[in-house]
């Protein structure tokens, strides 16, 4: 019985888990202020 | 003592054998998903091409250069309008592919409006999905591939001709120490619509509809895809476009090269994707393979400790199980 206990206690951990992270998800931060490009950029900078 | 340490121990190793499938099947993909806001620029080179010059004669030229710079930007706002209606994750992308020639004047330039599926990036069919200004319905994937790419062929959309045709999958290549797979897509010669917006002054794609003259494109279209995130790290076109029934236009012959090269993307570039890549990759694959196969050894690993644990605390010879009672040693035999 407290095998069975300490199981579900685990397994309910793990889905609240999962479920938290999935239902906050990330943020969808802002739209660029860049603008879309008509000139040639110079070098790409690593 | 013992007990109670298994009973935790095998909560856990429930816990991480659970945690295995969920993060595999449950949460990878729901979380998996395309930024709304992401901004990309990428830069193309022909290197030399064949370029119709509008501003000398309307000539055919070999220039030394022709550059094409194709800029991605996520329109956040516009993708949670989407979003409400559709109900579903939406990304839309606002994107440009502006030619310039080798003065670094602009020979063409093509706007879309790109919407699909964050996930799953099936196209999503709203008002203002768009080429050049003509509303569209795409079908198949444009620009990236889905997350775990598979060994098939996938339907493309080509934005030049309006239409989605099969983008062959060719087998795997080594690029830049990543393993990739390579596809393929080739436009025969097709009449597409002349661009909005051309190099020459004061004429409308209007006035030259009404002469006659017709654009005409063809192409073959290269993608090395890195598999695990579905994002090109290398893209090449050999390319090329003509102006056919051009005398109607007063052009010197009926059928003129507008644009033709071998279109590869700039080193530096290639470099700055690759990289990025790289990084997304690692973490798609901890949600896919590193962190759930991770989990089952962990909980594997756990659950033998616990029964370990409690075999032991079962044992006559061991530590007694908590709150058992003791019990008095059996009393010496005593002679009859």
């Amino acid at each position: 019985m407290r095998a069975l206990v300490a199981a579900a206690i685990g397994l309910a951990a793990a889905l609240a888990l999962v479920f938290t992270i999935t239902t906050i998800g990330a943020p969808p931060g802002e739209t660029s202020p860049k603008p879309l490009l008509t000139t040639v950029p110079g070098p790409k900078n690593q | 003592m013992r007990r109670r340490a298994s009973l935790v121990l095998l909560a856990f190793a429930v816990f991480f054998a659970a945690m295995s499938p969920l993060l595999r099947w449950y949460a990878f993909p729901r979380l998996a998903k395309i930024p709304p806001s992401q901004y990309q620029e990428t830069v193309l080179e022909a290197k030399p091409a064949t370029l119709l010059d509008y501003n000398d004669n309307m000539k055919v030229k070999t220039v030394p250069k022709v550059t094409i710079v194709q800029t991605l930007k996520g329109n956040v706002e516009e993708s949670e309008k989407i979003e409400r209606s559709a109900g579903r994750d939406v990304v839309v992308w606002d994107a440009l592919s502006f030619v310039a020639g080798p003065d670094g004047k602009m020979v063409s330039q093509i706007p879309e409006r790109y919407i699909f599926d964050a996930h799953s990036q099936a196209p999503v069919h709203a008002t203002g999905e768009s080429v050049d200004g003509d509303p569209v319905r795409r079908e198949g994937i444009e620009f990236k591939w889905p997350f775990l790419t598979e060994k098939r062929d996938y339907e493309y959309f080509d934005a030049q001709t309006r239409t989605s045709s099969p983008i062959h999958y060719k087998g795997n290549r080594t690029f830049h120490g990543m393993d990739v797979y390579y596809f393929e897509q080739t436009i025969p010669w097709t009449k597409v619509p002349m661009p909005k917006k051309m190099p020459i002054q004061g004429v409308t794609t209007e006035q030259i509809a009404k002469t006659g003259m017709t654009r005409w494109y063809t192409t073959k279209r290269m993608f090395w895809i890195d598999p695990v995130t579905g994002a090109p790290v290398n893209g090449e076109e050999i390319h090329k476009e003509e102006l056919r029934n051009a005398k109607k236009m007063g052009m010197p012959q009926d059928t003129m090269t507008v644009f033709a090269g071998h279109v590869k993307m700039r080193p530096d570039y290639v470099e700055s994707i690759v990289d990025l890549v790289k990084s997304q990759r690692l973490l798609v694959l901890l949600l896919t393979s590193y962190l759930p196969w991770g989990f089952v050894v962990l909980g594997a690993g756990l659950l033998a400790l616990a029964l370990w644990l409690e075999a032991r605390s079962r044992r006559p010879d061991g530590e007694l199980p908590d709150g058992a009672p003791a019990t008095a040693p059996d009393p010496e035999p005593t002679p009859a």
